[in-house]
């Protein structure tokens, strides 16, 4: 399975897995930053796969005009 | 014979129904054909069918003035123009024409029975396709967490279908939607065809969607026959992906809109239902990071306070024991003191006596021993001597003390010479 590129199901399982874990598991430090990490990982993965590209604003721009 | 004309036969039958029959009758009849001539007159066909055998049929007219009326305020009632297919319940005046035969005449007609017929035609679907237990499939799909391969049903021309990406182009949150159009008649005989067939395509392409959405513009005209075919209400149901409509109609419910996973009002509902369902989802990444900061900053902050504590608790403790300890060290170091000076002392003393008695021993053994040797040196002393003196050897002394040297005397002093046998006194002469 491609870890790299989950889908958005799997990124919002993970995500609410390190909630659970961080509030359940109670992480030293150093765990926590590598979830922390992992957690701004995948909403930046999500958020860009959600919304459209800098690209693609600017083509509907010049469409515009 | 009583011979007579056609025309008097005729004559006879329309005395005879002029007679016999009411001046109108309401009468239940399904449209079998309608056409509308230049003048504005209705010609219709009416029949009765049983199952799929005709039973009864008849012409019937609408006239252009009555028609006018009739059919504007059908369709508003009902929703939909007078048309094939439907049963109606006409007020009818039965009319008998010398060359045109029998013939009915339509003044009225009786919208809600043919609401009522739509609403009875529309539950026995309901019943069948309950009964094959399709009816709640599509409903039961959860609907997509992110709804953004959309594949639309709609006539591309349609204002609704327009409306519809115009939305999610521009939505202000610049979610990336990404719609294929399969088009298809919305209204119409052909509908119902063009609908199963658009489902068909999209069915061929499923795993590249996320959801199907219905829509429509609302109109004036607003033929819904196809949406309470049992043939669309089924592909629909049994459809592999959540189906929405936007069918646009204040209406009650179609049979389509009663399978479909989610009925949106209008095309612009079903785009804002969309756009809100990718901001839910944004919504709870964004909610769930929040969260994990903060658990985590609470985690951390209590890491910080604890180690704070923990040094300033260790601090405490340690000057408490340090003043603690050095004043059980100036105690200990007294008792210490005072132990040990008694202890000592008193080994001290002990080693003393010890030694003492040790010396004692010692002494006493030594004095023993002393005597020994020195009765035994005499005795050697004795015997040494007694041999030398048998030689003819003297010891002379001066004083009782030896002497070797004959210096260490003066004239006139008087010297012992022990011989052999005796000893006698001189004295020195030089």
């Amino acid at each position: 399975m491609d870890k790299k590129k989950p889908t958005y199901k799997q990124a919002l399982t993970e995500l609410e897995s390190i909630v659970a874990k961080i509030e359940n598991e109670n992480p030293d430090v150093d765990e926590l930053t590598g979830l922390v990490n992992r957690a701004v990982e995948l909403v930046k993965y999500c958020k860009s796969k959600l919304k459209k590209t800098e690209e693609q604003l600017n083509k509907s721009l010049e469409e515009l005009e | 014979m009583n011979t007579i004309t056609l025309s008097e036969l005729n004559g006879i039958i329309l005395e005879c129904l002029d007679r016999n029959l009411n001046p109108s009758y309401w009468v239940i009849a399904e449209i079998s054909e309608l056409r509308v001539n230049q003048k504005g007159h209705c010609y219709l066909e009416l029949i009765e069918k049983q199952d799929d055998e005709v039973l009864a049929k008849s012409r019937a007219t609408i006239w252009s003035y009555a028609y006018r009326n009739l059919s504007l305020w059908f369709e508003a009632a009902t929703g939909q123009p007078l048309q094939t297919g439907m049963k109606i319940l006409a007020n009818v005046t039965v009319g008998f024409h010398q060359v045109y035969g029998l013939s009915l005449n339509i003044r009225d007609i009786d919208a809600s029975f043919t609401i009522g017929e739509r609403a009875r035609k529309r539950l026995e679907i309901m019943k069948k396709l309950e009964e094959e237990g399709v009816a709640g499939m599509n409903k039961e799909i959860p609907l997509p967490l992110v709804p953004q391969n959309i594949a639309v049903i709609s006539a591309p021309t349609a204002a609704g279908y327009q409306d519809f990406t115009d939305q999610l182009d521009k939505n202000i949150h610049n979610y990336d939607f990404r719609v294929r159009l399969f088009p298809a008649l919305m209204q119409g005989k052909e509908a119902e065809s063009s609908i199963v067939n658009a489902l068909h395509a999209i069915f061929k392409s499923q795993e590249h969607f996320d959801i199907v959405v219905m829509i429509r513009g609302g109109g004036a005209s607003a033929d819904l026959d196809c949406f309470d075919s049992y043939r669309v209400a089924s592909h629909v149901a049994q459809f592999p992906i959540p189906v929405i409509t936007g069918i646009g109609h204040e209406r009650d419910e179609t049979l389509v809109d009663w399978v479909a996973n989610t009925r949106l009002k209008t095309p612009t509902a079903a785009a804002e239902f969309l756009i809100s369902g990718l901001k839910q989802f944004e919504d709870s990444l964004d909610e769930n990071l929040e969260e994990i900061n903060g658990m985590a900053s609470e985690i951390i902050s209590g890491e910080l306070m604890n180690i704070d504590n923990y040094s300033r608790d260790l601090k405490h403790l340690a000057t408490r024991l340090i003043s603690e300890t050095g004043g059980e060290f100036h105690l200990l170091k007294s008792r210490l003191g005072h132990v040990s000076k008694n202890r000592v002392n008193q080994m001290i003393t002990r080693t003393i006596h010890a030694g003492k008695l040790l010396q004692k021993i010692v002494q006493g053994r030594l004095v023993l021993e002393h005597e020994t040797f020195r009765r035994i040196g005499e005795n050697l002393k004795l015997m040494d001597k007694s041999a030398i003196l048998k030689r003819g050897f003297t010891i002379t002394r001066k004083n009782g003390k030896l002497i070797r040297d004959p210096a260490s005397t003066e004239p006139g002093e008087e010297i012992q010479t022990e011989f052999y046998k005796g000893t006698m006194k001189s004295i020195v002469k030089k």
